[in-house]
């Protein structure tokens, strides 16, 4: 039994060591072969595929990729626990001091959405404020059906709840009953599900399973968000702490390359960061 | 080793040591195996204790600020849980918890009970071994395909019969009550095998039918244990916590229906965990003292009520 105890200690001692190695390996910038992308849901198939081809055109090097949410995400970068933060939000007045770098990505929309069998096909942004404020609860006050409001919302740590409150609720507060979904999978598949149900997702996640309303009558798709006609739409960011360098300044650049803004960026559904202007 | 010469028996020792001389008869390396077995085992015993206690002190250690800074009292009894503006009220917390437990358990314990009655009194053998394992079965599916399936089988469907989201009290009183069913079942079980046999015979040599004997005298006579049964089950609903958190919906208030979304004190804490600091990481590790709370509460009173039953008996 000593003998075993002694083996154990042993794989301990070494485990350890070798944390301690791979701490001390990240540490040093240049010889990096591996990075940690973390943050958004949104941003994560970009990331996500990119980092793919990523490691296909430079064999050795890893990128591991995972979607916590935004706030998360800006969180792990501060701390050091990641290389790059993805963000489908602004920083906050209080993330400001974190020295952290901003590097825009993509241009994305948001897509209010709801049950294809709504015969409600656009609203006006007052209206969309209204109905995620709780003020209009049935849809025949919007001159649709007689029919109660189902509110889905999204988590606190989205994103997408962050940009989208900015952008409809402006300091007004969600309706405390809503419905809040940890995923923008999920706000999509309860929406396609319930006949009464109004959600916002990305654009770049809208199927044929829902219905994606005119806002302020223009439609939301990709020539809208373009030439900034639609009024929902948001910048994606890389956040890292101080300019990047390496292998991170490699990565990133690849994201921001032609060949990745118009094959994996459109393919997500979002728009090249060079056909947009930034937002004020 | 083994192969030592055994010691020769000693000469009839006449003092009180007696005792001493003949465990010199064991061979020096099976002593110390049985003395190292005894201490792994108690090892093992000690594990589990101060297990319980860190997680007590550590949750203790960093939930108490909350207490201190927002009052006990203010904790458990504000109606508002909106922890990224200063309000820190798990009332509504508190109640959802226990509406979403008391509605399964009026659901789930007649199920069981009757379930437990069925399996000890009524079927035949052949019947009992398929139907026993199958509620077992219930017990082994993991918490999260139990929500899995609430979410995309049994949602949509309350969804389309009675309006609204599908999210909801009822919803998640479905689920839980199917949850519980193996476990006060199985127990209700035990404590009904565990009547004497005599009683049923008595029972019947009186002319009771079936019924009556399963009415008046059985379940009466195995009360305590169903009981304890209940409380177990109680304990595993107010518990649960990922099935619950997919088909709750989560709004941070008490909901006025049984089809609007709602948040209990598990599930606050997995929907806030990922993003939450400061205040807001000490008032879910409050909320997690409340919880540790509750369940030591239960565990408190299965004990109380077991030793009454005995001192009754």
């Amino acid at each position: 039994m000593l003998r075993r105890c002694a083996l154990c200690l042993a794989v301990a001692i070494s485990a350890v060591s070798l944390l301690g190695l791979s701490g001390c390996k990240k540490a040093d910038g240049a010889s990096q072969t591996s990075l940690t992308v973390t943050g958004s849901t949104t941003v994560l198939p970009i990331a996500e595929v990119a980092a793919e081809d990523f490691q296909t055109a430079n064999p050795g090097k890893r990128v591991l990729v995972a979607g916590v949410g935004s706030s998360a995400g800006i969180e792990s970068v501060a701390s050091g626990t990641s290389d790059i933060g993805t963000s489908s939000r602004d920083l906050k007045p209080e993330e400001k001091s974190l020295g952290l770098v901003d590097t825009k990505i993509a241009l994305d929309a948001i897509a209010v959405i709801v049950n294809p069998s709504n015969p409600v096909s656009g609203l006006t942004k007052v209206q969309v404020s209204e109905i995620f404020q709780g003020k209009i609860t049935n849809w025949k006050q919007v001159g649709g059906p007689d029919l109660e409001i189902g509110l889905v919302n999204r988590d606190e740590a989205s994103g997408t709840r962050e940009a989208f409150s900015k952008f409809v609720l402006g300091t007004a507060d969600f309706d405390p009953t809503a419905a809040v979904l940890p995923g923008t999978g999920q706000v999509r598949s309860v929406v396609a599900q319930a006949a009464g149900a109004v959600g916002y997702i990305s654009l770049g996640f809208v199927d044929t399973t829902v219905k994606a309303l005119d806002v302020d009558g223009i439609p939301a798709n990709e020539t809208t968000v373009a030439d900034g006609s639609y009024p929902l739409w948001r910048n994606l960011h890389f956040f890292t702490k101080g300019e990047p360098k390496g292998l991170i300044k490699a990565y990133v650049d690849y994201v921001l390359s032609d060949n990745i803004q118009n094959t994996v960026v459109r393919d997500a559904g979002f728009l090249p960061i060079a056909e947009g202007g930034t937002k004020p | 080793m083994n192969d030592l010469p055994q010691a020769p028996a000693p000469e009839p020792d006449p003092t009180p040591y007696a005792v001493d001389s003949s465990l010199s008869t064991i061979s020096k390396a099976t002593y110390f195996k049985e003395a190292a077995l005894k201490n792994l085992f108690l090892l093992c015993a000690c594990v589990a204790v101060a297990g319980v206690g860190l997680i007590f002190l550590f949750v203790g250690l960093k939930g108490w600020p909350i207490f201190a800074k927002v009052g006990i009292w203010e904790f458990l009894s504000g109606a508002k849980w909106y922890p990224t503006k200063g309000f820190f009220g798990i009332l509504p917390l508190i109640v959802n918890s226990l509406l979403a437990m008391a509605g399964a358990l009026v659901l789930g314990a007649p199920l069981a009970i009757g379930t437990a009655v069925f399996l000890s009194e009524v079927a035949s053998p052949k019947v009992r071994e398929l139907v026993r394992p199958a509620v077992e079965l219930l017990a082994g599916i993991p918490s999260v395909v139990y929500g899995f399936f609430g979410l995309v089988l049994l949602r949509p469907i309350i969804a389309q019969l009675f309006g609204g989201l599908g999210f909801g009290l009822f919803t998640v009183w479905i689920i839980l009550a199917v949850m519980i069913l193996p476990t006060i079942a199985a127990l209700t079980e035990d404590a009904l095998r565990s009547v004497p046999e005599g009683i049923r015979e008595a029972s019947y040599a009186m002319g009771a039918t079936k019924w009556q004997t399963i009415w008046r005298v059985l379940l009466p006579a195995a009360k305590i244990g169903i009981i304890d049964a209940i409380i177990l089950g109680m304990g595993r609903a107010i518990g649960e916590t990922m099935a619950v958190v997919m088909v709750a919906g989560n709004a941070r208030v008490i909901p006025d229906g049984i089809f609007k979304p709602f948040l209990t004190l598990t599930t606050v804490i997995v929907m806030d965990m990922p993003y939450a600091s400061g205040d807001h990481r000490t008032a879910l590790f409050g909320v997690a003292i409340i919880l540790f709370i509750i369940s030591m509460l239960f565990v408190a009173s299965i004990r109380v009520i077991s030793r009454f039953g005995k001192e009754m008996s």
